[in-house]
């Protein structure tokens, strides 16, 4: 099963997956006309800050199987297609806004919005789709191919998971025999997330200066 | 990050008058600079780490931190490269914003010299002439205006190419300026440094990052020894030099009772003519007869600082206070010139009474109105912007005055001169009592507020860890408000200093924290180190000064950072530059830079981290100048609070 896999460490919050998910999402496919768009396209991915300073999280709908958004939904309007049947869709003519797929969805990643599929409704539930239409034409979803961090990775789940599981021994052994290996996290951007951990501590209620 | 009422508030702020303004924004459903900050959040990384580069349209680019992703821009430019050139271009902003203020000033002293203006005049001959001596302009037999107009002209080629080395960097000792020449970086013009800069960091120029930061660092000496020297002389002629004074700060200086005008921005020559005439008669009247019982006037941000410093008018706040200073609905006009003045500005006032006018032509505020400022009628434009306040003063809805604390007392008015007139006219005491310890050293912090540190927590704290340790505070900008609000710059603020320093201050009558002035003053703490240096007859670097730059935002604190660590000071930030994405940057600035400069930058948000690192410095500066001095090892680093652990 072909998934997007995030790794929240790698994320630095530059938000580029929304825009190319809106991007991808729109009318025009450009950047430079989807802006102009009305509707106006909406991002399915929303990479949200931390608690602390500099740290952030894209989180997506993950398409569960069985899906709680398909089993909820009163009109059937959440569907699975044939050619690709890991990727929950909604049929946005179909959506009456009831809010019951977000209502059970566990990653509140379903939001509401005005959709040019459905233009005479002013609601309609919108999710991410894994970039269906660019996958039918062998591309990956676009939130990927935007993230330059590698905060999100499209593959076989099982061969990310393997592929980060390699990673996860090579620092195992690199700590157990002291060799040298590059760091999951780079020292420099410990230090620059460090510094929002100081920033979070220090504006912490009550603790300084009031 | 989220805060809605109550203690929320505490995390934002430690001042008790930003707390009752943020309880009011939120009930009145106004958002301030903390909601859109929420708003942002995450913040994109790359710029975060200075690792995005939009110079040209082959770009937009980023290099992955991580390494993985692209480690080269289109045009091959790697993650050095490209926070070099991001960081040399903050730098040129903050050098032209500083310069271009100055050029202003410069330009009015012109005016004076031809005899164009009604509103200005020369406020100080002495200091007039002083300086026309240092630019080699004969003064015997000549009037102030002749001076005046032949000083002018002959500073407006600082701002030209015909200069190998600026005049006023000769203040600088002789070893820095050799040090200067020897790395290529003396100051040659003001303008020319910007444009450099502008230049080299087009694509395909300057492909050496440690030659773009070099020439950084003489872009920013042409505004520290340039640009913002010469607007602080300059006004210091035009405006009078500071001399000590007791005033008042925070948002309590408003008046219920009066017409309330804030000058807001950071160029004097507009507010100075305010001043002049709010206390014109008729207008006087005329705000009596609309039932006022006077024209109250108040300072924000370095406007204020400037009118404070000379005038001692009352300061309504920094940088984090200009929208809540609107909300206390008894604004009936604030008057802006230039820099630090939010868009959000007009948008806030909207919802109150308050008129905001925008006076230069280079700084245009929609919602603003906007009366073009002329040297040429400054005294006539001074009233007419008077009157607009008071006759706004019946719009004002009394309901909504909420004025929530008292002023608290402050001690301002340092210039050089009048420090080195209270230590009786040479630094010899001040450099008596570094040599027998009693102060350590002395530490300028200095720059804004950023709502990502909790407001003025990081100056105060700062401030308390260092005058506790002996060590003598000098401030400027919005770093004067936070430490004046927490009543650290009264006379009587001695009693929270260390033994030595204590007993200094009380002999003098001063307080253990001075206001130097505006954020261009910061020049003046390069003069007294410069004096410190050349009367012990060593280099700015053996000094046991620093600088510290706690809470600060603005490119213009950037270049001010650049210039001080050039001059040979170790400064603090409490801010995170966007410079982490290239490790080779951070190693240059953090510790390349003592075996170039001997000073070099560090970071630190935690104040009493701050406090400790530059205890650290001072000690080892003492033990360097063969003064008694602690082990800096001995002095201990705290842990970092953090939020998490």
């Amino acid at each position: 099963m072909k998934t997007v896999l995030i790794h929240p460490e790698r994320c630095i919050g530059c938000k580029q997956c929304e825009a190319a998910c809106a991007v991808a999402h729109s009318q025009s496919k450009s950047l430079f006309w989807a802006v102009f768009e009305t509707p106006p396209p909406k991002p399915r991915i929303h990479a949200e800050p931390g608690l602390l300073l500099n740290t952030s999280f894209p989180n997506k709908c993950r398409h569960c199987n069985p899906a709680p958004c398909q089993m909820a939904c009163p009109t059937a309007a959440i569907y699975r297609s044939q050619d690709f049947p890991e990727i929950v869709q909604i049929n946005e003519q179909r959506c009456i806004a009831c809010g019951m797929c977000a209502v059970v969805c566990p990653f509140d990643v379903i939001t509401y919005h005005a959709s040019p599929a459905a233009p005479e409704r002013p609601l309609v539930a919108i999710k991410c789709n894994q970039c269906i239409e660019r996958q039918r034409q062998g591309l990956e979803p676009a939130c990927v191919e935007a993230c330059k961090v590698g905060a999100l990775a499209f593959g076989e789940l099982n061969e990310l998971l393997k592929a980060q599981r390699v990673r996860y021994t090579h620092a195992v052994l690199a700590g157990a025999q002291a060799e040298e290996t590059p760091a999951q996290v780079p020292a420099n951007v410990s230090a620059w997330r460090g510094w929002g951990a100081v920033v979070a501590g220090l504006n912490e209620d009550g603790k300084k200066g009031v | 990050m989220t805060v809605i009422s109550g203690n929320g508030f505490k995390k934002r702020s430690i001042n008790v008058d930003t707390q009752a303004m943020l309880e009011i924004a939120h009930k009145q459903g106004i958002p301030t600079v903390w909601e859109r900050l929420e708003a942002q959040q995450p913040q994109c990384g790359y710029c975060n780490l200075g690792t995005s580069c939009r110079i040209c349209a082959m770009g937009p680019c980023r290099v992955d931190p991580f390494g993985d992703g692209p480690q080269k821009g289109v045009c091959g430019a790697d993650a050095d490269i490209i926070v070099a050139r991001n960081l040399a271009r903050m730098v040129a902003a903050g050098a032209a914003s500083h310069s271009d203020h100055g050029r202003d000033i410069l330009e009015t002293l012109h005016h004076v010299g031809e005899g164009h203006t009604d509103a200005y005049t020369i406020s100080d001959p002495a200091k007039l002439r002083r300086l026309a001596a240092e630019y080699h302009i004969a003064t015997e037999g000549k009037s102030d205006q002749q001076v005046a107009k032949e000083l002018a002209w002959e500073m407006m080629e600082d701002y030209g190419m015909r200069r190998q080395q600026l005049p006023l960097s000769l203040r600088a000792p002789q070893a820095r300026q050799e040090l200067w020449k020897k790395l290529g970086v003396m100051p040659r013009g003001v303008d020319w440094e910007n444009v450099e800069t502008l230049h080299r960091t087009h694509m395909g120029v300057d492909n050496d990052w440690v030659n773009i930061l070099l020439h950084s660092a003489r872009n920013a000496l042409s505004d520290g020894w340039g640009g913002s020297m010469l607007a602080t002389e300059l006004s210091d002629v035009l405006f009078g030099v500071p001399t000590p004074k007791m005033s008042q700060v925070n948002l309590g200086v408003l008046k219920a009772s009066h017409v309330n005008i804030i000058l807001h921005g950071h160029n004097p020559m507009l507010s100075e003519v305010i001043v002049a005439a709010s206390q014109d008669p008729e207008l006087l009247a005329l705000a009596k007869a609309k039932g006022a019982q006077g024209i109250n006037l108040a300072g924000l941000c370095c406007t204020g600082n400037e009118v404070l410093m000379r005038k001692g008018i009352p300061m309504a706040g920094n940088h984090l206070m200009q929208e809540l200073a609107i909300m206390t609905g008894a604004v009936e006009l604030m008057v802006v010139d230039y820099q630090c003045i939010m868009p959000a500005v007009t948008e806030t006032a909207r919802c109150f009474h308050t008129k905001v006018v925008s006076t230069f032509d280079k700084a245009r505020f929609p919602g603003a109105e906007h009366i073009s400022f002329d040297p040429g009628r400054g005294l006539e434009i001074g009233k007419q912007i008077v009157r607009l306040a008071v006759e706004n003063f019946s719009k004002r809805v009394p309901e909504r005055v909420i004025i929530p604390v008292q002023p608290a007392p402050m001690m301002t008015g340092f210039s050089i001169e009048a420090i080195l007139q209270a230590l009786g006219g040479t630094p010899q005491p001040l450099i008596d009592a570094i040599v027998k310890g009693n102060i350590r050293g002395a530490v300028g912090i200095v720059g804004c507020n950023n709502p990502k540190i909790k407001q003025d927590l990081g100056h105060t704290e700062l401030t308390k860890r260092l005058i506790e340790n002996d060590i003598l505070v000098v401030v400027t900008g919005c770093a004067t408000v936070a430490d004046g609000k927490a009543g650290l710059m009264t006379p009587q603020a001695a009693e929270k200093a260390g033994p030595g320093l204590r007993a200094v201050c009380q002999a003098l009558g001063i307080p253990p924290v001075l206001h130097l002035g505006s954020c261009v003053d910061n020049t003046r703490i390069l003069v007294l180190a410069a004096a410190l240096a050349n009367t012990l007859g060593v280099d700015i670097s053996a000094l046991p000064l620093a600088g510290a730059a706690p809470e600060w935002y603005s490119e213009k604190a950037v270049a001010i950072g650049v210039y001080v660590v050039a001059s040979g000071i170790y400064t603090v930030l409490g801010v995170a530059p966007p410079v982490f994405g290239s490790p080779n940057v951070v190693k240059l600035l953090t510790e390349g830079l003592e075996g170039v400069f001997g000073a070099t930058f560090a970071v630190e948000a935690d104040p009493d981290r701050a406090a400790a690192l530059i205890r650290r410095h001072i000690e080892k500066k003492r033990a360097g100048l063969g003064l008694e001095a602690l082990d800096p090892g001995s002095i201990p680093l705290p842990e970092a609070q953090l939020a998490l652990a």
